[in-house]
């Protein structure tokens, strides 16, 4: 097993979900923080002194300049950092190209729509296969594939299985000329056709 | 969780670009204009009440348990947010990863079982480790079923190219058994 046929399997969220997870990580500590501080855990005189403490104040306006100057880069800073976090949140998963050839004005490019159609259409020939979904997915130039198929009721998993990789993975590597095209596959049962009663 | 995960993502990085763009903006603002008060943020404002309020009042006590608890909920959403499970068949390339779902592993089973004679309804659930399929039938025992669909549910099970076979568990469940 590849780790980039395993990473094809489904979107990563794991960007997200640490972003996510760290911002409410530091959320939980400030607020529990404030809450310590408030209880008199660190001391009655501590809690009972203003949230804008004049002894911070103080030092601030005496080095202004450097806290101007450290505000705004902070600012900006958070202003990228959101921004980029906002863009990768939102962009959809890419649809890489395959790279055949990369020679200068001999270039050759598989588009992926063009790769996925193809490898959709030759897994809906394989018995027992009722519906095919192919995409490209992962790095530029070197796509991995991920193939859902849908499987009738009482269909051969392991003949499927077998002409899957004997078949149809192993043809679309020929006809690529590619040593290896890393694949994600998904199974799926379809439910049994619902009889009607008559 | 994954659709909120990703919208939550959004937002977050949308509300921390905008709180460092009005950082930046008021504090070069106040730099260059000191006799104007503000542009955007009513800032002078905050910074008398925070010189007013004390760590022990009960209004931070109020807004510290809400962020705290909000950043609890967010740490709950990031972990819960994993990819749904699948069972794993059989590599039949190094470069080739092929799963299935557990629902499609209990339809598989559940078929099978539904097949055989004097079964007249089965509910199966299923994960990668266990398979526990609930027979009912109106007709037969538990004594005369058993075997045989254990070992129908094992052998439906057995032809798929699984790494490791999942225990098999099947109950029987027959009025004929309760009198």
């Amino acid at each position: 097993m590849s780790t980039q046929s395993r990473a094809a399997l489904a979107r990563s969220a794991r960007g997200d979900r640490l972003f996510v997870g760290l911002v409410g990580l530091l959320a939980l500590l400030a607020g529990a923080a404030a809450l310590v501080v408030g209880q008199g855990w660190l001391g009655q005189f501590r809690a009972g002194r203003a949230l804008l403490d004049p002894i911070a104040v103080s030092w601030l306006a005496g080095h202004a300049d450097l806290a101007r100057g450290l505000a705004i880069g902070i600012g900006v800073l958070l202003l990228i950092f959101g921004l980029w976090r906002f863009g990768r949140a939102l962009r959809t998963e890419r649809r890489p190209d395959l790279l055949l050839d990369t020679a200068e004005g001999a270039g050759l490019t598989v588009t992926g729509g063009a790769l996925a159609a193809a490898v959709a259409e030759d897994s809906q020939t394989i018995d027992g296969v009722s519906r095919a979904r192919v995409r490209p997915v992962g790095r530029s130039g070197r796509p991995a594939l991920r193939i859902t198929l849908w499987l009738t009721e009482g269909a051969d998993i392991r003949a499927v299985w077998e002409e899957l990789s004997t078949g149809v993975l192993s043809r679309a590597r020929e006809s690529l000329g590619v040593d290896e095209l890393p694949t994600a596959v998904r199974l799926e049962l379809d439910a049994a056709q619902a009889q009607r009663v008559r | 969780m994954r659709v909120l995960l990703r919208l939550l993502a959004a937002l977050l990085g949308l509300a921390i670009a905008a709180a460092g763009l009005l950082t930046a903006v008021e504090v070069g603002w106040a730099w260059g204009r000191p006799r104007h008060r503000y542009l955007l943020f009513d800032w002078p404002y905050w910074v008398g009440r925070l010189r007013t309020l004390d760590w022990a009042g009960q209004q931070l006590h109020v807004v510290a348990w809400s962020v705290a608890a909000g950043g609890f909920v967010l740490v709950l959403i990031a972990l819960f947010a994993r990819r749904s499970p699948v069972v794993r068949l059989n590599d039949p390339n190094p470069d080739v990863t092929v799963v299935t779902t557990p629902r499609s592993l209990a339809r598989l089973v559940g078929s099978a079982v539904r097949a055989e004679d004097g079964v007249a309804g089965t509910s199966v659930s299923a994960t990668a480790r266990r398979v526990r399929v609930r027979a009912r039938s109106r007709l037969n025992t538990e004594d005369q079923l058993l075997d045989r669909l254990v070992e129908t549910a094992a052998s439906a099970v057995g032809n798929l190219p699984l790494p490791r076979k999942p225990k098999v568990s099947v109950v029987v469940d027959s009025p004929k058994d309760r009198s």
